[in-house]
């Protein structure tokens, strides 16, 4: 397990955060932390509490006990309003794009531009902010007065990626961002992902499955098991194999516990 | 999702759909405009609205007419500002069947408070304010206690159907500021060079009863001016936005930091506010105060088949106030076009059914080909 350490550069530092539901624990004693311009890569079998910990960090909920900081201030998103207001921007496992709506009221979803001084919603303008947002990041959408609901896969994840990035964000929290895409669509959105690193305007967390993804495009990989943080390590120095070994060892564990509660 | 991998990686609308637009070109003009006619949310419903109209014109001497058009206006106005309230519930994907209760409670309060002495419009807005209060509860049930809406107002629309009996005790009375005094005037004619005076009745209605649906066009121009309003809310603002993203992914527009209750206690004070306002608007213009449910839950489910005939889903995610409009037109024009042609009235009930049915299914289909769904997505 990893405790808390802190570092003056983190821009986001998260300590001994539990959250239940219910019965079930979610996350037990969670501890991260995230330096500018870095990207985490974090791991973790299904249920183990990564989407759980998303949404805390983006106020979508809120942790049982644990606190936050963010650039080393308090940090207790009231909403997702209020985390964003803060400069934290999240991609969902879902995406969150809303089907009926067009390409650009998904971008703009929660930041419309309205006209003054009746508040009627300015369309020529985002969708010309919208185009050029795409434009700007290198997403390839042909018609952004569609509604997303006629996108492919990897089009509607651009698009949820593009909406974070389109904001003055300075942490992005994107859950599984390669979850059901193909392997060239998955490689823009990993090709995104080092263009902002690139820049080091941002620093972002991302949910991945596959540890080669992990390997390539982040600085550093961290491991949920079991509600706590069970590897934080930079990505050079560790491997695919070390990785995979912590996962087989937890599924023996899982395996011998689940023989004993069967004997008794 | 399995549909829309369908269409290529790199983009845009798959062929199945980019292919009428190409041959449209090559269509006449008519051609080309009945199609983007179609394309529109409301667009079936419109031609079928104008093709049962001229059916009716074609066939009655009476139906294409000046006088039956103002008989036609009070069974489609009422209907249209109930369906754009409820429109926005709808659109939630929740329901809202007090719209019943809110029509027949609304007329009773505003009776009792300006028997009261508090005055004709100033009962009219604390008339209102009570609906408005009601539809909050309504929309909070929803909202806070996930209540089914279907079950909330269902509860509610026989509570207070139950109340305005209870406070009425089911008397009939004269809506206050509604009646229509007559006075007799002495006119002068010439008749053969001669010049006799003959008395004759002048019907005097007041201000008031002119302005909340006693006046022929009272209501059709409260319908328009609030069809108007509330469907400009419902595309160019955010209001509009968020509720369209509540029905059509709840979770996500949540996600995106959308405070969904707020909208949906909103959208409830709406309904119920658009309810309270119809059942005053016919409480005037039928000059009496009806405690009787019957005639309201009729009301009620037209509203309801006028808006999904209109287009708006019941799932929700998607719907028009226009649509609504036009829905309430259709049923309308249905039910005088009929009655005009001579056909049993048994029979009337029976024909609007099959109209809701086949409109309903032909929704489901526009709304499927317009996402970009095949039948089987």
């Amino acid at each position: 397990m990893v405790g808390p350490e802190s570092a003056p550069g983190d821009v986001l530092r998260v300590e001994h955060i539990a959250k239940r539901f219910g019965p079930v624990t979610a996350l037990r004693d969670v501890n991260l932390h995230l330096k500018k311009g870095e990207v985490l890569g974090l791991l973790g079998d299904n249920g183990a509490g990564k989407s759980t910990l998303i949404k805390i960090m983006c106020g979508f909920q809120r942790a049982d006990s644990g606190q936050m900081f963010l650039h080393g201030r308090p940090y207790a998103p009231k909403s997702v309003d209020d985390a964003r207001e803060q400069g934290i921007e999240t991609v969902y496992q879902d995406l969150a794009l809303i089907d009926e709506l067009s390409v650009y009221h998904n971008l703009f979803l929660r930041k419309e531009r309205v006209l003054s001084p009746l508040p009627l919603l300015a369309n020529r303008r985002m969708k010309r902010e919208a185009r050029a947002a795409l434009d700007e990041i290198g997403i390839n959408i042909p018609r952004i007065d569609v509604s997303v609901a006629r996108l492919s896969g990897g089009q509607r994840q651009a698009i949820a990626v593009a909406r974070t990035v389109n904001s003055d964000a300075d942490i992005i929290l994107l859950d599984e961002p390669l979850a059901a895409m193909g392997a060239k669509e998955g490689a823009q959105i990993l090709d995104l992902v080092a263009r902002l690193k690139a820049e080091g305007r941002v620093s972002i967390v991302m949910i991945l499955h596959n540890y080669v993804h992990v390997l390539q495009a982040c600085d550093r990989v961290s491991m949920i098991q079991d509600g706590v943080i069970a590897l934080d390590k930079p990505t050079n120095e560790t491997s695919v194999e070390e990785l995979t070994e912590i996962v087989v060892n937890e599924y023996r564990r899982a395996r011998a516990a689940a023989h004993a509660a069967a004997e008794e | 999702m399995a549909s829309t991998a369908e269409s290529p990686a790199t983009g845009g609308p798959s062929p199945r759909e980019t292919s009428p637009g190409r041959s449209r070109a090559a269509l006449p003009a008519w051609r080309g405009a009945l199609t983007r006619l179609i394309a529109l949310r409301e667009g079936s419903i419109i031609v079928v609205t104008i093709i049962v109209a001229i059916y009716f014109s074609v066939n009655t001497s009476t139906f294409f007419t000046g006088t039956n058009f103002k008989t036609l206006l009070p069974y489609f106005a009422p209907l249209a500002i109930l369906g754009a309230g409820e429109v926005f519930v709808m659109i939630l994907g929740e329901i809202d069947l007090s719209i019943g209760a809110m029509y027949m409670f609304a007329p009773i309060v505003f009776y009792k408070f300006d028997t009261a002495g508090v005055g004709l419009v100033p009962s009219v807005i604390l008339a209102l304010l009570v609906c408005m209060a009601v539809g909050a509860i309504n929309g909070a049930s929803v909202a806070f206690l996930g209540v089914a809406s279907f079950v909330t107002t269902l509860g509610m629309l026989f509570t207070f159907e139950g109340l305005s009996l209870i406070i009425s005790h089911g008397i009939p009375v004269a809506t206050p500021g509604a009646q229509v005094t007559s006075t007799t005037v002495q006119v002068h004619h010439i008749v053969n060079g001669h010049s006799i005076t003959l008395p004759e009745k002048v019907l005097h209605r007041g201000t008031f009863a002119s302005v909340f649906g006693g006046g022929v066009y009272a209501e059709l121009i409260w319908a328009l001016a609030i069809v108007a309003l509330l469907q400009v809310a419902l595309t160019f603002t955010r209001w509009g936005l968020y509720t369209v993203s509540i029905g059509s992914n709840k979770l996500g527009a949540a996600e995106a930091g959308i405070k969904v209750k707020l909208v949906t206690v909103r959208n409830f004070v709406l309904c119920a506010l658009t309810a309270g306002l119809v059942g005053i608007f016919e409480a005037v213009r039928s000059q009496t105060i009806q405690p009787d449910p019957s005639g309201p839950n009729e009301l009620l489910l037209y509203a309801i088949a006028g808006a999904v005939i209109g287009g708006t889903l019941l799932s929700g995610g998607s719907g028009t106030v226009v649509g609504a409009l036009i829905g309430a037109l259709f049923l309308g024009i249905l039910k005088d076009g009929l009655i005009l042609q001579g056909v049993n009235a048994n029979y009337l009930l029976f024909y609007s059914g099959l109209a809701i049915i086949i409109a309903m299914t032909a929704n489901v289909f526009v709304a499927r080909a317009r996402r970009g769904h095949t039948g089987l997505g």
